[in-house]
């Protein structure tokens, strides 16, 4: 079987917005999320700035309809917020999708839990607050806790590739409707900003000390953000059971290993390269098709020059216009690839291709140069969207206007 | 709803795996066994040298160490210099690291950090340097469902199987014993208080099961060859099922499903853990449809983790490849047989995911 994989909503919540409106409205008017950590507790409070969601635990519980103290985690909660504007998003209720699939991906999972009180719960005499989160340290807790909120029971999995997560969740959850095995799938990914997170990208010298500049010259990190998105994927007999019309389809996906180190991208891009051409060769259409690109761009050193490399060499001297939209929501790492794809379809829904906030500069090495100024009416068909990750991950997505 | 059906199955054409046993020689099938007695059951360690190069013996972290090591066994044995594909599972990952730098983190109040440990612990960091080990640039993803995420990787390797976008995937478990979340677990009675022998865990009759860990990698190709182990025609998940009818039921669709029915099965191999709370369905399921099949059991071999069902998949194959039935994985005296064509993994991983796996030996 080879069946179309048509998508009929998205949710999405980031230091830009909580639902996709606000999202959207961040985007068009400039507006990013980067500032000082408030909820998280660390040293770098005031030295590493990030693209945080101004909400406590107790307010996201609100958000989410559900009692605090009952062991949510921030992760959890950002994902069950965003798969219920999701799913109200397609159309659909609660009631409609407990026969649907859910893939979420997550890195950090319940890790900024169990950090607040990790040498505490080794004691087994030892009780308190963290008593709740004993069973929630695992990447695929979160998904559990969500499918059990929804009542869904059927393709359940939770994809960990590092910073292309969600991208893979998207790509796992269109293969089961392609293939004829699951007629919806929700899937997407949600992380929250953990301790472990920012000490670890800090010793790997990659986080910015200022806002983050993809594919500027003189770029010098990333910054991290947190967040959840995700997408509703229906086969065609589910769009035309429901009389509804998709948003988008998903034409073209590709993941493929760089295969050239276990934390950095290869110079000349090998894995993107494969990964977009891939995508663009099942989607049938050629590079001169694709109207905007929304990139990695994380704005570290190895990732936008390899990135870069790979869209010159695959389009050459007309590479379509590009951006990165990290400099607003900071690098949601294992939700990026989602939080992305969501990004394409508020594109295509408004015409819209966002800007490249900070880009001064040209790099040295490339010959192209992203898009800096909102461009409306932009006669959006086809978007491209790529996620690269820690152990050479590397995934494309391709998605077509409906 | 849509079945599993459209699924065409796949051979196992190699396995390395890496054990509370000794089970890192594929000349050998369980003749040596260890005993455990703190609950707590950790690999049995081939000499790494026969797998890894000075460099990585130095730098890879315990687990990357035996993660690759049966990876290579795995190939090496199904005669493949690459697979086309890679896909791991595990459930926590790498804990270990993970846990060995947020000590550091908490100590050293965040300063003067070295960021190896977190470049390990990301839960594709084992097929990241798979693929770069091999230069295997196809498809490579891992997944981390709890007690589905090995199911999910073996499914997404026969989805690729089927979509002829490889003809040899590797797919591989790793999951280790780490402290913290053993403590978790003991609290949470997942795991026993009591110091139970793991030979004697069955007998036990006591809440929670004993902490395991392991690494299990198999080739599935689209195509036999001379040596394959077996046949993997299909598999199945059922996620807290409502009842043990339900149960039952999901089971016995699922064979039919594969042309199949309960009296077609030789070897049942059960995922029980030794945990007399969440055990009990699999038991039914044994005493009610397979009393006439020879009953093998593995979690008092392995002790219990999330993607502990690998070698319940392991231990099916080999004893259909090798048509003899290991006496420590008995589960009763077997009834006298003829050859060994069936084999049905029936996993749980505590007591909320439960797996079927369907193997068969032409």
């Amino acid at each position: 079987m080879n069946r179309r994989v048509f998508i009929t909503g998205y949710g999405v919540i980031t230091a830009i917005g909580g639902n996709g409106p606000e999202n959207f409205a961040s985007l068009r008017d400039r507006k990013c999320g980067y500032g000082r950590l408030e909820f998280l507790e660390t040293r770098y409070q005031d030295d590493i700035y990030c693209c945080e969601i101004k909400l406590s635990d107790e307010a996201l519980c609100r958000r989410a309809g559900v009692s605090t103290g009952c062991g949510f985690t921030r992760t959890t909660l950002l994902g069950l917020i965003a798969i219920r504007e999701a799913i109200a998003s397609a159309g659909l209720t609660e009631q409609e999708v407990r026969n649907a699939g859910l893939v979420s991906a997550t890195t950090a999972g319940g890790i900024r839990e169990l950090e607040k009180h990790f040498f505490e719960r080794q004691d087994l005499q030892s009780s308190g607050d963290f008593i709740t989160f004993l069973d929630t340290v695992d990447p695929g807790e979160h998904m559990e806790r969500l499918a059990d909120i929804l009542g869904m029971k059927r393709y359940l999995a939770t994809v960990s590739t590092a910073c292309s997560s969600s991208a893979n969740a998207l790509l796992f959850g269109a293969r089961l409707i392609k293939t004829g095995l699951a007629d919806c799938m929700i899937c997407g990914g949600a992380e929250a900003l953990a301790k472990i997170t920012i000490n670890g990208f800090n010793a790997l010298m990659i986080l910015d000390r200022e806002h983050c500049k993809p594919f500027d010259q003189n770029r010098c990190g990333l910054n991290l953000g947190e967040g959840a998105a995700y997408l509703v994927l229906e086969a065609e007999e589910s769009l035309k059971r429901y009389g509804k019309k998709a948003i988008a389809e998903l034409t073209g996906y590709a993941n493929f290993n760089d295969a050239f180190h276990q934390t950095a991208s290869s110079p000349e891009g090998a894995g993107a390269l494969k990964a977009m051409r891939k995508a663009l060769k099942m989607a049938g259409i050629n590079p001169s098709d694709v109207d905007y690109i929304n990139a990695h761009g994380t704005g570290t050193e190895n990732n936008d020059l390899s990135e870069g490399l790979a869209l010159e060499t695959l389009f050459g001297v007309n590479v379509p216009p590009f951006s990165s939209t990290k400099p607003y929501t900071g690098h949601t790492t294992s939700a990026a690839g989602s939080v992305e794809a969501a990004f394409c379809l508020m594109a295509f829904e408004n015409d819209i291709i966002y800007p490249n906030i900070n880009f001064k500069q040209p790099m040295e090495e490339l010959n192209i140069r992203p898009t800096t100024a909102l461009k409306t009416n932009a006669g959006l068909k086809n978007i491209l969207t790529n996620s690269l990750g820690f152990g050479g991950s590397t995934t494309s997505l391709l998605f077509a206007k409906c | 709803m849509l079945t599993d059906q459209t699924i065409a199955g796949c051979h196992i054409n190699g396995a390395g795996v890496i054990s509370p046993q000794k089970t890192y020689d594929n000349g050998d099938f369980l003749s040596e066994l260890t005993h455990y007695d703190d609950n707590i059951l950790t690999c049995i360690l081939p000499n790494f040298k026969d797998y890894l190069n000075p460099f990585q013996m130095r730098r890879l972290s315990r687990m990357l160490r035996m993660g690759l090591s049966a990876a290579t066994i795995c190939l090496r044995e199904a005669g493949l210099k690459k697979p086309d594909a890679i896909i791991t599972a595990t459930g926590f990952g790498f804990q270990w690291d993970m846990g060995k730098f947020l000590t550091e983190i908490l100590e050293q109040q965040e300063q003067q950090l070295t960021p190896t440990y977190f470049m390990q612990s990301t839960h594709n960091a084992l097929s990241g340097l798979i693929a770069l080990f091999f230069k295997c640039m196809g498809y490579n993803s891992t997944y981390t469902s709890r007690g589905f995420a090995f199911e999910t990787a073996l499914h997404d390797a026969l989805l690729l199987l089927q979509e002829k976008e490889a003809q040899h995937v590797l797919v591989g478990s790793f999951d280790e014993v780490y402290h913290v979340q053993y403590t978790d677990y003991v609290r949470l009675g997942y795991i026993k208080r009591e110091k139970t022998n793991n030979f004697r865990v069955f007998e036990a009759e006591t809440e929670g099961t004993l902490q395991g860990e392991g690494m299990a990698f198999f080739i599935m190709s689209d195509q036999p060859k001379p040596q394959s182990w077996c046949r993997l025609k299909n598999l199945h998940m059922v996620y807290r099922p409502s009842d043990y009818a339900g149960l039952a039921a999901e089971l016995i669709e699922f064979l039919r499903g594969n042309g199949a029915t309960p009296g077609d099965v030789d070897v049942l191999v059960n995922g029980v853990s030794g945990d007399v709370v969440r055990d009990r369905w699999n038991l039914d399921l044994q005493n009610n449809y397979f009393d006439h099949a020879t009953a093998v059991r593995f979690k008092h071999l392995t002790g219990e983790y999330d993607t502990a069902a690998s070698f319940g998949l392991w231990l099916g194959a080999k004893i259909l490849k090798t048509q003899t039935v290991p006496e420590a994985a008995l589960a009763s005296p077997s009834p006298t047989h003829g050859p060994l064509k069936t084999a049905l993994v029936c996993n749980h991983y505590l007591g909320k995911y439960y797996s079927f796996f369907l193997l068969t030996k032409e």
